[in-house]
């Protein structure tokens, strides 16, 4: 007797695993959700194992943080002290104890990619934890990850519902609202503004890894895909903004306390060195009366003016982080101010853990589901044995994420694994369905499983928009990287307390070339395999007819 | 506060002061007042309600109070924790496979087994073999007319 193959229990499940899956670490545009048939391409396979090696480490960092919120007080709110004790750390002085905890007490980091350094053990304990956290989610396939995704997909909205209202009423969280709504006309002209969000939310919407084909290939074929397919983008990108109102008054209130306190530590300056009255300057009259000492006592004034910051609201607002550490540095260093900062820091971190879970869960899935419907390993290896061979490797490769340097590959595979092979993928995957597969006979296909006529809409943009938006996104891509040269990265700097621009060396290099050749050449690759074995098929029947 | 001097007072809460010894008649050097203040800073904050924050020495930085490390990181312990029971869980979601997978493959066998015990016995009602209802294999029920017989064949 066959095995049926796994349902979703409801089709409720299937939208909240979409969604669960889409609604990860960084929304921001719209695109047009293709609804697909058939089992994803290799190529597909390939893109999802690179990015489910590398994604786990997030949930890695994620649960250091969690493990670490439960002290008074925070461990990255106070500068640990320095030898004799008299004052803090020199590295956590010159850069601010949240990125010291991220950059040495977290990461370790070393101050360059070729220095490897060894394997943080801390790092590797939580790795091991979040793949295994992954294992028990995905171990009995459709029937416990259909349970877990109303859990990743519904717990993040509460507590952005519990945030949004404890970040609204924050001081200065106005600022960052105005900041938010305020279009930067300039900034809209550059059309490296709108290809950045195009990808983000290619990315976003996990189109092209193959794991929302895996998702829906357990749907029941009569399931209304047009409509799940707008309530996904449609819930996609309104959690976007939704995020963005959450995100953007805590940041309001992160950049106001800091301009205060700015502001705070020039007037003790000015007060110090020209023996002022207390309370005599404020934070309104501190124009005034700088100009009064500079023309009063100008040469003590030119002996203190390089000590004096130069406070701006605008830049503190401005102040953007790269990459993974947004979420880490610039949140945490907002919640350690607020009150009862424990509680809204185990809830920031524990809604990180479920978006990523979340996202992990739909790439393993992408991996999963071809492996498991070959029938050739799943005849000898039971599904809990794949999941966790699959998951054993992944955790392996992983671990080398969790070295010294490992940040630095992390952002290799971060910028180079996911983003133009994703696009080729998409672009082949909708010419494949459009113009090879034929969109009447898949106009006809999806009217015999749902019953409902495929709207011009969705047509019109299969069939011309999409693939020209891809290509012009594609052409832009690379003669971007092109143009630019010898591609950088951001490396820390220990002594300087901030980020500097480092090359690449030559092996760093052949490995980003490794990652893009990897996946886009497995479709030329797979299609000139099966040409030639049709060939060679070809070749023997003719004869015998 | 006899022995003490104060001298140029500014508008600002600050001043300078020395420390006169009566019986010598002269200024005690600064080490030695450093070093005093250093040990007695607690009283003397305490005298003026004030912390190391709002009351500044010049030229004695404040030995900060070292932050309290507990034998056992407390991150430790929660990973610890929530280790052992993801640990637990995966255990018993695989042993509960297996067994489900054992239970499945000895199930089959269970029901041919009781097919063949029906077939072997046989009813014996007043001494009479009756047939029993044979619901394994089609048989064809002769009582019916079989529908080639109903058509003539030409």
């Amino acid at each position: 007797m066959e095995k049926a193959r796994p349902l979703w229990a409801n089709p409720l499940q299937f939208v909240f695993a979409c969604i669960s899956y889409a609604v990860g670490l960084g929304n921001v545009w719209r695109f047009p959700y293709l609804c697909q048939m058939y089992g994803g391409g290799l190529a597909s396979v390939v893109v999802s194992f690179f990015l489910s090696t590398y994604y786990n480490i997030i949930n890695a960092w994620a649960f250091w943080y969690l493990f670490h919120s439960f002290q008074d007080p925070l461990p990255w709110s106070v500068c640990p002290l320095n030898g004799n004790r008299t004052g803090y750390n020199e590295e956590c002085e010159t850069a601010s104890s949240t990125q010291y905890f991220w950059y040495r007490k977290t990461l370790n980091i070393a101050p360059s990619i070729q220095d490897s350094g060894g394997v943080q053990w801390e790092q590797a304990l939580c790795l091991i934890l979040a793949w295994l956290v992954v294992y028990l989610c995905i171990l009995r396939g459709t029937e416990s990850t259909g349970k877990v995704v109303y859990f990743t997909a519904l717990l993040p909205y509460c507590v952005l519902v519990i945030y949004l209202v404890r970040g609204l009423t924050l001081h200065g969280a106005t600022n960052g609202l105005a900041y938010m709504f305020t279009p930067k006309l300039e900034q809209l002209a550059n059309p490296k503004a709108w290809i950045n969000a195009a990808t983000q939310i290619f990315f976003s919407l996990g189109l092209g890894f193959g794991s929302l084909i895996a998702f829906a290939s357990y749907n029941q074929p009569s399931t209304n895909c047009q409509k799940h397919a707008i309530i996904v983008s449609l819930v996609n990108s309104s959690t976007s903004i939704f995020a963005s109102i959450v995100t953007f008054s805590i940041y309001g209130f992160k950049a106001t306390f800091n301009y205060e306190s700015c502001l705070n530590k020039v007037i003790l300056l000015l007060t110090n060195s020209f023996d002022l009255e207390d309370g005599f300057l404020t934070a309104s009259n501190l124009e005034q009366v700088k100009g009064y000492l500079a023309s009063a006592f100008p040469s003590r004034y030119s002996e203190v003016l390089p000590q004096m910051k130069n406070c701006s609201l605008e830049s503190e607002l401005a102040t953007a982080v790269q990459g993974t550490g947004l979420s880490f540095i610039v949140y945490t260093e907002a919640i350690k101010n607020m009150a009862a900062s424990q509680l809204w820091s185990v809830l920031y971190f524990f809604m990180l853990l479920m978006l990523g879970i979340g996202s992990m869960l739909g790439n393993t899935a992408a991996i999963l589901t071809p492996l498991t419907d070959s029938k050739l390993i799943s005849s000898h290896l039971p599904k809990e044995a794949i999941s966790g061979l699959v998951c054993l490797v992944n955790c392996a490769i992983g671990l080398v994420f969790t070295t010294e340097a490992g940040n630095y590959w992390f952002d290799i595979f971060n910028d180079y694994a996911a983003t133009l092979p994703l696009l080729l993928i998409v672009l082949v995957e909708i010419i494949a369905v459009c113009y090879v597969f034929g969109l009447r006979r898949f106009e006809s296909d999806l009217k015999a499983m749902t019953g409902r006529t495929l709207n011009w809409y969705w047509k019109a943009m299969w069939a011309g928009v999409s693939p020209l938006l891809i290509i012009s996104l594609f052409v832009f891509y690379l003669s971007d990287y092109i143009l630019t040269g010898t591609l950088q990265y951001q490396a820390w700097d220990a002594s300087q307390g901030q980020l500097v621009t480092k090359d690449y060396p030559l092996y760093a290099l052949a490995v980003i070339g490794l990652l893009v050749a990897a996946s886009t050449m497995c479709i030329p690759l797979v299609a000139l395999g099966t040409f030639i074995v049709r060939c060679l098929k070809r070749g023997d029947t003719a004869p015998m007819a | 506060i006899s022995h003490v001097l104060v001298c140029n007072v500014t508008q600002r809460v600050s001043f300078w002061f020395v420390v006169t010894d009566p019986s010598k008649n002269h200024t005690l050097p600064a080490v030695e007042v450093q070093s005093a203040i250093r040990m007695n800073r607690n009283r003397i904050n305490s005298a003026f309600f004030l912390n190391d924050q709002t009351l500044e020495f010049l030229k004695i930085p404040s030995t900060l109070a070292p932050p309290s490390d507990p034998s056992v990181p407390i991150w430790i312990i929660i990973f610890g924790v929530i280790f052992c029971i993801v640990i637990v869980a995966v255990m018993l979601l695989i042993l509960s496979g297996i067994r489900q997978r054992r239970r499945m493959s000895k199930g089959p066998t269970e029901v041919d087994d009781s097919e063949d015990k029906c077939e072997n016995t046989i009813t014996i009602e007043n001494g009479i073999p009756c047939d029993p209802l044979d619901t394994k294999g089609g048989h064809i029920n002769d009582a019916f007319l079989t529908e080639d017989e109903r058509l003539t064949p030409l």
